[in-house]
């Protein structure tokens, strides 16, 4: 179970970009955050890492025993010993490139091995033989020799996934892991993470409110780095529409941007167009 | 600039008009211009320097008589020039792998995104200098320390290669996508455990195909070291030519030729292997365009 209790990111100038963010997550659950870029999803998501910390606030994952691992306020071994905890999925998957897909596996479970015996001996077979079946899981068995570097972007985002199974988890979190992905990839990313949701919780910030809703159990839409809204993935027009209006507080102005898509081609390839156009009416002209 | 020289450019356009707007678009002027000034910069100085192109004849005239003194080579002193040149080649081999194994540690501290500022700035300046002092400037001072032999040598061509390396390793490393940094560490992967499984993989390669290309440049370099007191091949060369045994000099001006164009053809041979996507360890098949583009 993971609980986060007013965590706030405030930036040296004051300007506050996680304002007092709560939420808990139990078993069983695929939560979803939603916001439009800049809300401060990615961001909560990272101070729950540890990657960034929050300047104020809890975040606690509770363990099978009965154990809390926390985030916050701790010292780097204390980190460390979270982290072990949380399976992390990116947006870019992240593999290390050079290795192949097992090794790119098994280095999920790091956390679990002294430094002297991963640096000197390396991974034991059983290990090797757990990284398999994770790998089995998400259907990438087959892949297992290959470099990383030479698989398709749906190809690692199941390695990621795999690398985050292997680790045996409390909690998943995944930071937009079928942004950069095409429908059907994408499709079968969701397919995977469902299914694990029901072991383990899976947290993950989407931008698509549709998966959101045929896949996830709940949604938390964040809006300006405050929770506005929390509760069905089965969310009405209008409720996203306060999810995405990004008005109050929002550092980066989100409407100017979204006027401008609807046009078409942004201005920097219209440009060359209109500079064309006399060119080729001189050339067409003599025909 | 051109619409506005041809108003009527929208309008009917004849060859010979575009014929003139591409010849100003290209700007041919700035070329004849470039060349201008080269050809007078060169004329200055040859003014300046007293370059006589009498002197360079009769100095050709002078000197192919002394070629000449050069051949036939003395095959008969090659067997005891085989000792010097394993010399060089193995003080090339020996800088090479403590400028390999030594520049590691060197680069890691001296990249941005994993040493401590003051760490970083120290060895940065170490790598500067090093890369600043040519080689035979440090022999030069080694001698005076240690005295002629080989060891000035080696110590002057290792620290070099270092300086090197780990200047082209930190760079590397710093190139390193930092969201997969964060993603091993978000395993719970300790500073070490990042290195050896993140880091490492990524640099081998290019400390790999570098290392082989110094090692090219350390027999070069080991030759001129040589001549200079260091021993080896380049020694023999030298004394050769002060005792006027040009056809000794002449053999061993051959052998260091071999000796160079061998060790380049296999450092050419295993780099290309290297850096055909990293896979020569596993003996996988060639991928050498994807392999390319994934380095």
């Amino acid at each position: 179970m993971l609980s986060v209790e007013n965590i706030e990111v405030t930036l040296p100038n004051g300007k506050r970009l996680v304002d007092n963010i709560s939420f808990t997550v139990a078993r069983g659950e695929f939560v979803a955050i939603l916001g439009s870029s800049g809300a401060g999803k990615s961001l909560t998501l990272r101070c729950i890492v540890g990657l960034t910390q929050p300047s104020h606030g809890n975040i606690s994952i509770l363990g099978e025993t009965g154990k809390t691992y926390s985030t916050t306020n701790v010292d780097a071994k204390g980190l460390r010993r979270a982290r072990r905890h949380i399976g992390l999925i990116f947006q870019g998957a992240n593999l290390v490139k050079r290795l192949t897909v097992l090794e790119n596996v098994m280095l999920g479970r790091l956390g679990f091995i002294s430094p002297l015996r991963s640096c000197l001996i390396g991974f034991k077979d059983a290990e090797a033989r757990d990284a398999m079946v994770a790998l089995d899981r998400v259907k990438m068995a087959p892949f297992a020799a290959r470099l990383a570097g030479s698989l398709s972007g749906g190809e690692m985002q199941r390695v990621s996934i795999a690398r985050a199974i292997h680790q045996r988890p409390l909690i998943y979190l995944a930071d937009e892991p079928i942004s950069s992905l095409d429908p059907k990839n994408a499709e079968a990313i969701m397919g995977i993470l469902q299914p694990l949701s029901r072991e383990t919780p899976v947290v993950g910030a989407f931008h698509q409110p549709a998966m959101v809703a045929k896949y996830c159990t709940r949604a938390i839409g964040i809006r300006g780095g405050k929770v506005v809204y929390d509760g069905s993935p089965d969310l009405s027009p209008r409720q996203l529409e306060n999810i995405y209006s990004g008005s109050d507080g929002d550092p980066i102005p989100m409407p100017a941007l979204s006027e401008q898509t609807p046009i078409g081609p942004s201005p920097f390839f219209v440009q060359p167009a209109s500079h064309q156009a006399p060119r080729d009416l001189g050339h067409g002209a003599p025909n | 600039m051109a619409t506005s020289l041809f108003p009527s450019a929208t309008a009917a356009v004849e060859p010979p008009f575009l014929e003139w707007r591409t010849r100003l678009v290209r700007q041919r002027w700035r070329q004849v211009a470039t060349g201008g000034t080269i050809a007078l910069l060169v004329a200055i100085t040859a003014w300046r320097c007293q370059v006589n192109l009498a002197s360079f004849l009769l100095g050709i005239d002078k000197g192919v008589p002394i070629f000449g003194l050069f051949f036939p080579p003395d095959w008969a002193s090659l067997p005891s020039m085989l000792k010097p040149m394993l010399v060089t080649l193995v003080l090339a081999m020996i800088a090479t792998i403590l400028g390999i194994v030594l520049s590691v540690p060197c680069a890691l501290g001296a990249s941005s995104n994993l040493a401590p500022t003051p760490i970083r700035l120290i060895l940065r300046f170490f790598i500067a200098l090093e890369r600043g002092l040519p080689e035979v400037v440090q022999i030069l001072i080694l001698v005076a320390v240690f005295g002629l032999g080989v060891i000035p040598a080696l110590i002057a061509l290792s620290l070099s290669s270092i300086g090197m390396l780990a200047k082209l390793l930190a760079d590397a490393i710093e190139e390193i996508d930092p969201n997969m940094l964060e993603a091993v560490a978000g395993t719970g992967a300790t500073t070490i455990q990042v290195i050896r499984y993140a880091i490492i993989p990524h640099i081998l390669p290019a400390l790999l195909a570098n290392g082989l290309f110094r090692f090219e440049f350390n027999v070069r370099a080991g030759v001129i070291l040589g001549a200079i007191g260091g021993g080896g091949i380049g020694y023999i060369m030298r004394s050769d030519m002060l005792t006027l045994d040009y056809q000794a000099a002449c053999m061993a001006t051959l052998l260091t030729l071999s000796m160079v164009f061998a060790t380049e053809r296999l450092s050419d041979f295993l780099r290309a292997r290297i850096l055909d996507g990293g896979q020569m360890r596993r003996g996988r098949q060639r991928r050498s365009i994807a392999g390319a583009a994934a380095q």
